[in-house]
């Protein structure tokens, strides 16, 4: 330790334990302080490597500081912040100490010097998270909280493979960046355990399947840490790799296709999720410093819109009881300020001149036409289009305008409207001096998103897409229906094996059930008459005691008639093998 | 006060749909303006290239995403149940 640092994850575990202790507003006031005390601790730290300690024969170090983590540090802690805000009216201490572990523990991933820490802290989280799924206390979410938990725990274990591998390979746990040539089958499977916490197809289906299962105000926290968190450590540990480039426009353009078609308004936001991440995942991929740069950028704005759009989709699910898009319409004269500031989102993510996603999502997409790669490039664009045309209109138009429903809620609590205000603000404020955000970037900052051709090319796009939308809204019209994804191989599995169960495990177990009746009873006769054969005999004999005996036995064996299949076979052994040995006895004799 | 300019505009959908139509030909016509030899990319030489690239990309996308969803993706909401 060169220094005095203090782990910013700490506030938040401590906070964690202490926080049942306070009740009333005390609580209120402790719930904000955590992250408030954690932002100043970021804004005080200097780069360097804190809290260093050898274990076993490795070196683990809880504190990284530099320009790539301290990024992400800021918009986490600003993050809980907003978070915390948002959810100050949740009665459960059980959720704010699920969400204090969760984004403690992501503060401690992004920190993280090895793969030991890392790990570690990769596995709090999601076993924190689930908490915020689970308690929604609804089947749906429990049943999807241990899908979301079986999944990750796969993902670490990929992980945990990868790091072992990579240890015996290089012996060293130190997590640095990794050259695409270097890379074997170790490396590849940390890229793995990574990407699957970073939603890459088809590793996705996590997402959208908890996500909006989660409580309102777990929701808010999930979207912003998991996957960022994610890209982090892609970008400190695999830039340059093509394979990302090319996943990440995959997802950029897959998560926008079922976000046009989902109908519940979470579900279109988690789906779109997985298409923002796919820039900051091809803007790894890329490599380059600008694209990089882009990556971080994207995450810092996107952490805050996305979080403001889900704070926007959880009030109205909080004030109505539900977020299915066919079921509400005309809002905006009941909840108007949800309404404004989900637009602010909704613009915000789309890419308008002035707001945040303007001049953040444009680095990656110039980086990707820097390089020359054309085709990433347009299908980033045409991702820009169904952003707009699912997050920003058909969410817009279906829950706050287009025909009535029978709903009318009421704007959600204070404290709700003011974290949706706050971030809001945010939003704008770093869509109108991109400078504040680009000084926190890794890497100088060359660019400038207010030039005359970038403005014409977005309002050009976003503009046009609006047209179209029009003109076919009636075909968006949003369905009671739920669609087909990855999850299918493990849900459907067990749907599957359900079937096989159903259809051919249970036939078999009655034809072997028959089997069982007919070969037992048949024994069972068979040896009666061998009995009832063996009395006569007996009887017309000369000994009267063994036929007294084997009367007595057969009074036993009628007692023992129980009527339990496994009984009579076995009594019907017994009785032979004495039968037999009074035979042989006999004979002997 | 929201809702009432909202209702405003709703109100007046004629005179909002005269008004954005002309924005979108003062739009194109502004793109044709733009300088040509400034262009940083290639894609900024041709005129009015996104707007063309928004028309027919969101038409593509609305018409395929929702023809893959009618043919197989959408499910009754009990299909795992």
């Amino acid at each position: 330790m060169n220094s005095w640092w203090l782990h910013p994850a700490l506030f938040f575990f401590v906070g964690a334990l202490i926080l049942p202790v306070f009740k009333g507003k005390a609580k209120k006031f402790v719930l904000l302080l955590i992250p408030a005390l954690s932002i100043a601790d970021v804004a005080l730290m200097t780069q360097g490597v804190y809290g260093s300690y050898p274990f076993l024969n490795l070196t683990v170090t809880f504190g990284r500081v530099d320009k790539l983590s301290l990024v992400f540090a800021w918009v986490f802690t600003i993050m809980a912040f907003l978070g915390a805000l948002y959810a100050l009216h949740v009665k459960e201490d059980g959720h704010h100490i699920a969400g204090s572990f969760y984004v403690g523990s992501s503060l401690g991933a992004i920190f993280a010097g090895d793969y030991v820490t890392l790990f570690l802290f990769w596995e709090i989280m999601a076993f924190s998270s689930v908490f915020l799924v689970w308690y929604r206390k609804e089947q749906r979410s429990i049943e999807a909280g241990y899908r979301y938990l079986l999944v990750h725990v796969f993902g670490g274990l990929l992980f945990l493979m990868g790091m072992m591998l990579y240890y015996f390979k290089t012996g060293t746990m130190t997590f640095n960046t990794i050259l695409p040539a270097n890379a074997g089958v170790a490396e590849y499977l940390i890229l793995a355990g990574f990407s699957l916490n970073a939603a890459v197809i088809p590793l996705h289906a996590w997402l959208p399947d908890a996500y909006p299962e989660a409580t309102v105000e777990g929701a808010v926290f999930m979207c912003a840490f998991t996957t960022k968190t994610a890209v982090y450590v892609l970008a400190r540990g695999f830039p340059g790799f093509e394979i990302l480039a090319i996943l990440g426009t995959a997802m950029t353009v897959y998560g926008v296709f079922y976000a046009v078609i989902e109908n519940d308004m979470r579900r279109v936001l988690a789906y779109h999720i997985i298409s923002q991440v796919g820039y900051m995942v091809a803007g790894v991929g890329i490599g380059t410093e600008m694209a990089i740069n882009g990556a971080c950028a994207h995450a810092f704005a996107h952490i805050l819109y996305k979080a403001l759009l889900f704070m926007g989709a959880g009030s109205v699910l909080y004030m109505v009881g539900t977020a299915k898009l066919s079921k509400l319409g005309g809002l905006y004269k009941y909840m108007p300020l949800t309404m404004v500031f989900y637009v602010v989102g909704a613009i915000s993510i789309s890419g308008f001149p002035l707001f945040s996603g303007f001049v953040s999502k444009s680095m990656i997409v110039a980086s990707a036409h820097h390089e020359g790669r054309l085709w990433l490039m347009l299908l980033m664009n045409l991702a820009g289009i169904g952003t707009f045309l699912s997050v920003g209109l058909k969410v817009t138009y279906f829950a706050f305008f287009g025909k009535e429903s029978e709903v009318r809620p009421k704007d959600p609590p204070k404290n709700m409207l003011w974290a949706m205000g706050l971030t809001s603000a945010l939003c704008f404020i770093i869509g109108v001096c991109p400078r504040l955000l680009y000084a926190l970037l890794p890497f100088p900052v060359d660019y400038q998103p207010y030039n005359l051709h970038h403005l014409s090319e977005m309002l050009q796009i976003l503009s046009f897409t609006g047209l179209v939308f029009f003109l076919l809204v009636a075909k968006l019209a949003p369905e009671d229906k739920m669609n087909l994804d990855m999850d299918i191989f493990y849900r459907g599995g067990a749907w599957l094996f359900m079937k096989i169960d159903e259809k051919v495990i249970s036939v078999l177990d009655s034809l072997w059930g028959e089997l069982y009746r007919t070969a037992g009873l048949a024994s069972l006769f068979a040896n009666a008459r061998l009995a009832n054969g063996f009395d006569k005999g007996v009887i017309d004999g000369v000994v009267d005691g063994s036929a007294t005996t084997v009367r007595g036995i057969g009074g036993v064996v009628r007692k023992l008639q129980t009527g339990r299949m496994q009984a009579y076979i076995g009594l019907a052994l017994v009785m032979f093998f004495l039968i037999l040995w009074l035979l042989l006895g006999r004979m002997g004799g | 006060m929201i809702v009432y300019y909202i209702d405003l505009l709703r109100k007046n959908m004629k005179g909002l749909v005269r008004v954005l139509i002309f924005y979108l030909i003062a739009l194109v016509i502004f793109d044709i303006s733009l300088s040509r030899h400034e262009a940083h990319y290639f894609i900024d030489k041709f005129y009015a290239f996104w707007t063309v690239f928004g028309i027919v990309g969101c038409f593509l996308l609305i018409k395929i995403a929702k023809g893959i969803a009618h043919e197989f993706l959408s499910q009754n909401e009990d299909f795992y149940e």
